[in-house]
């Protein structure tokens, strides 16, 4: 039964990563493949879900579906290209520091989804490819979701499984690092676009007379909205001193959202990507029933004969590991079959080091290949449909060397602070 | 009980080989919010919208955003744009839907028009195109017999 346990689960990260049949199905199908042959029972595969990381998803999917209607984002994103006043260096380091910001406190699909379509329009206005541009974001958006617990799903599902691990924690053991990397893809990706980003000061000049200001309708929503975000973020930031998970301090701010910003209920919940949160169930009994087989032990233990039971050497494997299979298949499935190997093989000595070599290897592994983190998925797809098609190769040409970048920066940061 | 081949369809449509300038014209000579593109023997291919040709027309990006009122009009951008698209094929453009057929009844057209989100579709009978029946040609037939 474990054999047909490990065979499920890798057809499916198979299948997801061909994107033959869409990756809801594949998870579904995979858990109900192993409810129904006994892999896991019933009981054990509802005990699966993590319940908390589908709330802390589905609140801030409600936050910021309600938030994107004011159009503050938009508001944010074209004050930052009028700020490079047509400097194409400039203009890449701000799209990528506000990618990066927004999928630190929002998360990395949503800050793709919010700054992709105007950065085709800047695009447009200067003149220029959006493909450089919306390359750096990518990029931006998976090493800006590294920082936070809430900015990307591999971080979400790390921050879940283990409590022991606060919004503050990923903040201090992650933020510095993710920092650092963004300056230095984003000075390596200005220099290596810096002639297809060739911009006519003329273009510049006018993209600095748009109001951007214009879309800001219903300033009293604007508020209310952004007075609402803010405060979540700020009770992520507490959540601890609260005493409060941090899937309760998303829904509450959901909850709060709802009652200040949403006139119709039924068109708000509609924001809830259902598609993604079934995803999500599928993967937890998948893994569940992993672990109720003893795979997970088994990976585990191999994984401590490999190295030796060194921590170091573990945290490496773990780093590096993370990184290639997140590549490989995509760093939300990859992280749920790992969370319960760094469990295991951390053993009963609970060391933080190991979490944040899972947390920066599959959110900087998210980078390397087109299908390793749901924001490349979206914004290649949002390029394609507006004529800008990006081969698989092209992106491997940006994504391997930024994710190898980032990776020896991170093997650095764990080898000095962590390890 | 009517038929929908004797509801007031709107005989509007184009070649497969004309240009989606011409399909343009043909679209506003008509006053319907799509046209049929047929063969030289009366066979629908597909049709276009008035959404369409405003997707064709006007840069893809539009569809992907929901704030615009900072954007000023980009005249050279949009000639480029207007004269690339003129000249294209309307096949290109044309998209497949499931035709009505002449016999079915206004109820069905009505429940098809709900359903596919169309403003008008085309009826055809033995696959040749009869004419548009639009949302507003149906209502107002329906409402124009009562007594």
């Amino acid at each position: 039964v474990a054999a047909l346990a490990v065979l499920v689960f890798v057809a499916a990260l198979v299948l997801i990563a061909v994107e033959w049949v869409h990756r809801t199905k594949v998870a579904l199908a995979g858990a109900a493949v192993m409810v129904l042959l006994g892999v896991l029972e019933q009981d054990a595969a509802i005990e699966a879900v993590d319940w908390a990381t589908l709330g802390l998803l589905a609140g801030m999917m409600i936050i910021v579906g309600l938030t994107e209607p004011t159009g503050v984002f938009t508001f944010l994103a074209l004050r930052v290209a009028q700020l490079s006043r047509g400097n194409p260096i400039a203009l890449v380091f701000l799209l990528a520091g506000v990618t990066g910001v927004l999928s630190a406190f929002l998360d990395n699909l949503t800050a793709i989804l919010l700054v992709v379509p105007i950065t085709l329009v800047i695009a447009d206005l200067l003149r220029v490819s959006p493909i450089p541009l919306v390359l750096v974001e990518i990029m931006a958006s998976n090493i800006g979701g590294t920082a936070t617990l809430i900015g990307d799903p591999p971080n979400i599902m790390i921050g879940t499984a283990r409590p022991e691990l606060s919004f503050v924690d990923f903040i201090v053991n992650l933020a510095p690092v993710a920092v650092f990397t963004l300056v230095i893809v984003s000075a390596g990706l200005a220099l290596a676009f810096r002639s297809q980003l060739r911009i006519d000061p003329e273009r510049a000049r006018e993209i600095a007379t748009l109001d951007a200001a214009r879309d800001l309708r219903e300033a009293d929503k604007v508020w209310r909205t952004l007075a609402v975000l803010l405060g979540t973020i700020a009770a992520f930031f507490l959540h601890t001193l609260l005493h409060l998970e941090p899937a309760v301090v998303a829904l509450t701010g959901a909850t709060v959202m709802l009652l200040v910003a949403a006139d119709d209920v039924e068109h708000a919940l509609e924001r809830v990507e259902w598609a993604t949160l079934f995803f999500f169930v599928g993967l937890f009994v998948m893994v569940g029933g992993l672990e109720q087989q003893g795979v997970v032990e088994d990976v585990a233990g191999w994984l401590a004969d490999v190295t030796g039971g060194s921590s170091t050497a573990e945290g490496l494997v773990v780093l590096w590991g993370a990184a290639a299979g997140s590549a490989a298949v995509d760093n939300i499935p990859f992280t749920a079959a790992m969370i319960p190997v760094v469990d295991t093989l951390q053993g009963d000595e609970f060391d933080d080091g190991l979490w944040w070599a899972l947390a920066l290897g599959a959110c900087f592994g998210g980078n390397a290949t087109m299908i390793a983190a749901a924001a490349n998925v979206a914004a290649t797809g949002i390029l394609d449909r507006n004529g800008h098609p990006i081969s698989f190769v092209r992106f491997l040409a940006v994504g391997v060397p930024v994710t190898l970048v980032s990776l020896v920066i991170a093997t650095g940061y764990l080898l000095l602070f962590q390890l | 009980m009517a038929h929908l081949r004797d509801l007031p369809l709107v005989d509007a449509s184009v070649p497969d080989s004309a240009t989606v300038g011409e399909a343009a014209a043909r679209l506003f000579e008509a006053q319907v919010p799509a046209i049929a593109v047929v063969t030289d023997d009366g066979r629908l291919t597909g049709i276009v919208s008035e959404l369409d040709l405003l997707r064709a027309v006007f840069p893809g990006y539009l569809a992907e955003l929901r704030h615009t009122a900072f954007l000023e009009d980009d005249p050279d951008a949009l000639g480029e744009r207007a004269r690339a698209v003129r000249d294209r094929a309307v096949s290109e453009l044309a998209r497949k839907v499931e035709a009505l057929d002449g016999d079915e009844s206004e109820t069905h057209a009505a429940e098809r028009l709900l359903h596919t989100g169309e403003q008008a579709l085309p009826v055809t009978e033995d696959g040749r195109f009869l004419g548009m029946l639009s949302i507003a040609a149906l209502c107002h037939s329906r409402l124009d017999r009562v007594d």
